[in-house]
Parts: C-alpha cells; structure tokens; sequence
C-alpha cells in the first residue's frame, strides 16, 4: 500500500512535466519516422532502420554518450523501446519498466513500474530470468512477466492499466517473450520446454487484457484451432496430426513452447512464430514427430485460427528449438519474386519459405551442422545422420553439431536490411556429446533427461557474426569471434550493422563487407539486440544493453561474483570468458 | 535429536511417491518403503547456527541429525533419486550447477548443516527452490541430504587467477 501511494505522486508529476507524443508507429510498415516501437522494429521483424547518418564513413567516431545501471544481474536480453521522447526499458525478473525523459540532459526517469512478481517463477525459467522486451500499441507499454503475467502499462503516466495471468508456474510455465500487438490482438505465448508444459499461444484483448482465445501448438485440433477447412500445412495431411503424431497422449506433456519474437503479414493477415523443443530431451519417451514442436505455425492473429504449419525439425532428439525470429521479406528466388519467410534455425540450416503457404524454397546450413546432411526441398524433411540420433538406447552420441545452444540462439535475433538484400545474424561454433536418460514427470520440476557436454566446433573459433543471402543459401561475411555470439543483429539505411560479442565488445561493421568500423568495451557480455533511433534533438543514437546471461549451460556460473556460496569451475570449452566479463545489467546509447 | 518426523500424512505420501517415481531407478526399494526412522511427532523447527541473534540471545529450536550419515549405500541411491527426482535439471549433472548453485563446492546459500540442507529441501528456499518434502518425504529427503553431503568438495580456493604461473 504505501509503495502505490508512493508511485501514485510519482505519476501525478510525469504527467504535469512531460506528455511523450508518440507517431503514428504500430501500423504496418510505416515509413521510418525514426522510433523504435516494437521489438523487431517493425512487423516483418526486420530490426532495420531507415536512419542514415551514421555510415562506414563516419562510424569509427561512434562514441558513448550515456549509460545507466539498470541494478539487475540477469541476462539482458531483449531491446529498449523509444516512443515519441521516452525510451522505455524492461529489466530481466523482477521485471521492472523504467521510463526515460531523451529531451533532458542526463535522461532523467519520467516514472518507473516495479510490479509484484513472483520469485519462484526463477526456478521454473528453465536457463535465466529474462525478458525479451516491451511492446507500444495505443498509448500502452505491454510486456510480460516472468511468473506468468502480461501488463499493460500507460506509455505516458507509468500507470498499471490491466494484469493478466497468462501461464501458471506450478505447471512450469513462464513467460520471457517480447509480445506482439496487431490491431487489438496482443499475443503471448509461454516458455518451459524443459518443464514439459503443453504449449500455447493467446490472444488478449489490448483494451482489456480479458484472454479472447488461446491455442495450443500440439495436441488434437480442437486444442489446436486447426480446422479442416481452413489448416493446410504443406506437408502434411489428416486431422489430429499434433496428437497422433505422438505415442501415448504424451503431447499432453510435450513442451512446443513460444518464447522468440512473433512477426506479421498485414496484406496476408498472418502471424508467425517458432515452437521449441519437443520434451522430454530423451526422445525415446515421445516417439513420432511430435508435431507442432520445433515448427512454424501461421495463425490469423483475431481468433487463432491455425492456417498453416511446418517442422524444421521433426522427432526433436536434439533440442533444436525453432523459436528464432521469422524475418518476412520480399526475395527473388531462382528468378521468381517470392513473399518469403526467412529463419535461421538452432539446428543449423537456414530456411526460406513461401511465406502464404509454408512450403520450403531453400535450405542450406549456415553453421557446421552433421545430425543431418540436406534438407529435402520435396518433402521438407531432414535426410538424417543415422549415427548423430540421439536416445536412452542410443547411449552417449559423441560429436553432434551444431550444440543445443543452436548454430544460432533464438534469443539473438537477426535483421535483414532491403538495401542489401542480405541478412545478418549471430552464430555459435558448438557441438556436442548428448547422453538421453529416463525423464520422469513432476510437475514443475524440469523434464529432461539430458546429460550434453559442449565442445568447440572445427576451425578454432566459437562463434561469428555473419551476411547471408537467403535467395541463394549462401554466406556473403564472416567475421569470427573467439566465443559464442549472443547479440541480435540491427541494419540501417545507412549500411552499418551492430552486434555485441559475449566478452562484451559492442562493434559496427560495413553491411556489405563486415568491416569492423568502430567497438567499444560495454563492461559486461552483449546478449541483448542493438537498436537505432532519432531522438528529439534530431540527431541518429545507437542503443544496446550490457549483461551478460541467458544460458548457464553455456557461461557456467563462472561469470557470477554475486553468491559467495555458489563457485564453480570455468567450462572447458569456454576457459577464460570470466576473465572479461561479469553479471551486469547496463543500458548503453552511442552517437556520432 | 531424531530426524523430523513432521506428521504420518507426509510419511504415506512418501510411500506413494517412491512407489510412482522412485524405485523406477532406485536400487534399493525396500529401504524408502520403510516407515521414516524416529516416529516421534518432533516438530521441524531448525535453529540456523550462522543467524545473527538479536541481543546475542539465540531462539529456541533444534538440529536435525541424519539418520544415514555416512552411509555410502545411501549417498548411491541418492545420487539417482538426485536424476529421478529432476534435481540436476537445475543443479547440474552431478550437482555442479546450473541455474541453480553448485552443491558440491562446500559452500551452502542457506547454511550447509544436516538440518538446514534437509530444510532446503523439504520445504524449499526463495527464488526458485521448490519444497520436495510432500513429494519425497523425510526418508526421501535424508536420502538425498546423504548424498549431497557424500560429494567431495573440491579445496576451496577463493582466487581464480589468469595470470601466467
């Protein structure tokens, strides 16, 4: 009681000071008005802006010119959103939204949101407590929570305007996705792919918050929104294909979470979105291609209603989730313009795909990949490695590339500049040895079964920042870096490209060439998304966040100096990443 | 002091417990079927040593005492209760850690006495420890508590250096 009293005179002064005047941004794809005001920057989730001041000509004097602790150590995930005057940022749990005034020097806070969320929710977060960012439609900040909330937020007062629970933690469930509004619809899904949650997606009424439908992404049609007059995955054919497509009803326990970014077709009224992995990790307790998980769905965003569905990776036994960002752009492939649908998938291929219907145009591995050898562009099926088929059977299976972090983590999204016509992404180097146990089912406990070493993969490096173009499968770029790469990517009209690196650089590079042009030291590793915009003293700023987390699979705790009862010896394929970074949440802006 | 017995409620629900989950890998079925060691209705209140006590003047409240300390057997069926219980899913394989903190470095978040790690676990901690105490029961807990203690901690050195030596 008195903390809300307390805001309440916080947001009675904002308001007097500072009205923020948001443009006319969440309507399509509105010509670059130089905000920032949704996740991917705009429904295609091309994270490319049409700012062109700063260029390969000017760039290596980019330079800091504000930082601000956000005072959280989990992995900071996800981008800043700049609506009208004010950036706005959400932390990893406890989840809190700050509000900044760019009109001042020194960018003082117009207000911040701290909501109740549970810490529990931290041990049902299957590899971090984050969050992948806000959302602005009509006038409202919405965001998730982790312990199974979405929040609308007044993007001008700072003011709660609903709370829904969406996800249940005692189920294993939470929430780290960035939503995505279109007209009134907000879309939410749930992580928790490593709990054996039966996963979903929803749609919330944007005035309300009420729930107006909610879809699995396996199970028997009905639970699915699938109906035979109006689901016609390219592939496939018959009713139930998410339930009979499992032994045993265990899609009931079968994971196909939704924890990346959602992007959307206005002309096609399509929304798109990845599954995660199928669960439990040892796949012989799920035999069959356990449909609809590692797949993208293509749903109408007012009802649900499934159109389309495709499997990047059918019988999951690696966890190669396929939550990473589908990017919606217009390509020539093999001389036809084509709407494509372009995803750059944990398993190591990067797919292109008709993006009306599903149907796969091209498939080539953009990371070293040997679990399969080709993707059949017939029959959109993998042709397997026999020997790289994991289960409790199969025993420990050595050398399997990519790593279950993914030739690409679905948390560093890519960006694809029309420019170029190439897009960018972040890779890992990784492989790994994978020994499946028995995973027994306990509700909201993990539900796994996995014991899977990394490595380094071949050629001395661990990750890489790279140009591909996606009409013709082919790398244009690499530049190799000495660990795994985590950062989302971000393109401008100005042919720049930004990432950060895990060791904590923050780099500009020539789009057409991957020279590096300017980088800078940020003080903790880089897994957040890199984001442009015009502030109003009309100049062009770059903002990104330090900190580093996400995985600790992957970093192993030894980058914690927190907990004085919890140490723990370097990864042996990541010897020395504590030696440049720590935990550190901090929010970064640079300019020319 | 005998191990807590909360009440008989809790102790048949171990019984279910090891019957569904358990003994699908446990070696030694008969000994989690067996009633909990030391039936006295003994409440679970644990006195945390390493506390600071206002005015010096430590609360009422008791220690736990592990039935099976020491009991190699014991540690081995709790190291597979530790997988079958889905304990390394957040603690690692071989409880070196993951999202949630290594247990075999000899340090503990909540104090590493037999009473307070069995109390970690049966009623679980703040910030994502689940209580496993209606799951697994005392008998299963104590088993577990068995083999976390059973862990050789590594020589504790505070300095990770990168130095050339």
């Amino acid at each position: 009681m008195p903390r809300a009293a307390r805001f309440a005179g916080l947001v009675c002064l904002s308001v007097a000071l500072a009205p923020p005047a948001p443009g006319a941004a969440a309507a399509g794809t509105p010509a670059d008005d130089g905000q920032w005001t949704m996740p991917s920057k705009d429904f295609a989730a091309t994270r490319y802006s049409g700012l062109a001041d700063i260029t390969p000509q000017n760039a290596r004097s980019l330079h800091p010119v504000w930082t601000f602790s956000t005072g959280v150590l989990g992995g900071h995930e996800g981008q800043p959103l700049v609506v009208g005057d004010t950036m706005y940022v959400v932390t990893p749990w406890p989840n809190v939204l700050y509000a900044f005034d760019l009109r001042r020097e020194g960018y003082p806070l117009r207000w911040k949101y701290r909501p109740e969320v549970s810490s529990n929710a931290i041990g049902v977060a299957c590899c971090d407590s984050v969050n992948r960012g806000p959302f602005y439609a009509d006038g409202k900040i919405v965001y998730n929570l982790l312990d199974g909330h979405t929040v609308a937020v007044d993007a001008h007062s700072g003011r709660e305007l609903w709370k829904t629970q969406v996800a249940d933690i005692n189920e294993g469930e939470t929430v780290t996705m960035a939503p995505l509004v279109v007209r009134d619809r907000v879309i939410v899904g749930a992580s928790g792919g490593e709990f054996g949650i039966y996963g979903w997606i929803k749609g919330l009424d944007l005035a309300t918050g009420q729930t107006v439908w909610s879809a699995h992404n396996l199970g028997p049609d009905t639970d699915m929104r699938a109906r035979p007059d109006t689901f016609r995955p390219p592939y496939d054919h018959g009713a139930d294909l998410g339930a009979r497509s499992w032994p045993n009803d265990s899609w009931r326990t079968g994971g196909a979470p939704v924890w990346g970014t959602v992007s959307y077709d206005p002309k096609l009224d399509l929304i798109y979105y990845g599954t995660g992995n199928a669960a439990p990790y040892n796949a012989e307790q799920r035999l069959g291609d356990n449909k609809w998980s590692a797949s993208v769905l293509a749903r109408r965003p007012g009802d649900g209603s499934l159109v389309w569905a495709y499997q990047f990776t059918p019988h999951d036994n690696w966890d190669y989730d396929a939550t990473g960002t589908m990017i919606l752009a217009d390509l020539t492939v093999a001389g036809q313009a084509v709407r494509a649908l372009v995803h750059f998938d944990k398993n190591g291929f990067a797919y292109t795909l008709d993006r009306a219907t599903g149907r796969l145009l091209l498939a080539k591995a953009f990371a070293p990949v040997n679990w399969a050898r080709s993707i059949d562009l017939n029959t959109g099926r993998p042709v397997l490695d026999p020997t790289k088929q994991t289960g409790v059977s199969k025993g420990n299976v050595k050398g399997i590339c990519p790593s279950l972090e993914g030739g690409v983590s679905p948390s560093s999204p890519a960006a694809y500049s029309p420019r170029t016509h190439l897009f960018y992404t972040s890779t890992n180097n990784l492989c790994m040895d994978y020994a499946a146990a028995h995973a027994s089912r306990l509700k909201g406990t993990p539900f796994m079964g996995i014991n899977a070493p990394y490595s380094a993969g071949p050629g001395g490096y661990l990750g890489t920042f790279m140009a591909w173009d996606a009409a013709s499968g082919r790398k244009v770029w690499e530049n190799r870096e000495p660990y795994p790469n985590w950062s989302g990517a971000l393109v401008t009209a100005g042919d720049v490209a930004f990432y950060g690196t895990l060791d904590g650089w923050f780099k500009s590079v020539d789009a057409r060439t991957g020279e590096v042009l300017s980088k800078f030291k940020v003080g903790s590793g880089v897994v957040g998304n890199p984001i442009t915009y015009r502030a109003p003293d009309g100049r062009q700023y770059v903002a990104v966040y330090a900190g580093i987390g996400g995985d600790w699979a992957l970093l192993s705790g030894d980058t914690r100096s927190d907990d004085p009862s919890d140490v723990r010896a370097p990864a042996d394929f990541l010897p020395d990443i504590a030696r440049h970074t720590s935990q550190g949440g901090i929010i970064w802006i640079f300019a020319l | 002091m005998s191990p807590a017995v909360p009440h008989g409620r809790t102790a048949k629900r171990t019984l279910t417990l090891a019957t569904a989950v358990a003994c699908t890998v446990l070696l030694s079925c008969a000994r989690q079927a067996s009633p909990p060691t030391g039936s006295a209705p003994t409440p679970p209140a644990v006195r945390y040593e390493a506390h600071l006590a206002a005015g010096g003047i430590a609360p009422g409240g008791g220690t736990l005492d592990n039935p099976h300390a020491g009991d190699t057997a014991v540690a081995k069926s709790g190291a597979q209760l530790f997988t079958a219980m889905n304990c390394d899913g957040c603690h690692g394989s071989d409880a070196t850690g993951f999202v949630g903190p290594n247990l075999g470095d000899g340090r503990w978040r909540y104090g590493g006495a037999d009473a307070e790690v069995f109390n970690s676990i049966y009623y679980g901690r703040p910030r994502g420890m689940p209580a496993f105490g209606g799951a697994l029961g005392v008998e299963g807990v104590w088993t577990l508590v068995t083999y976390l203690r059973s862990l050789p901690a590594p020589p504790d050195v505070p300095t990770e250096s990168w130095e050339p030596k």
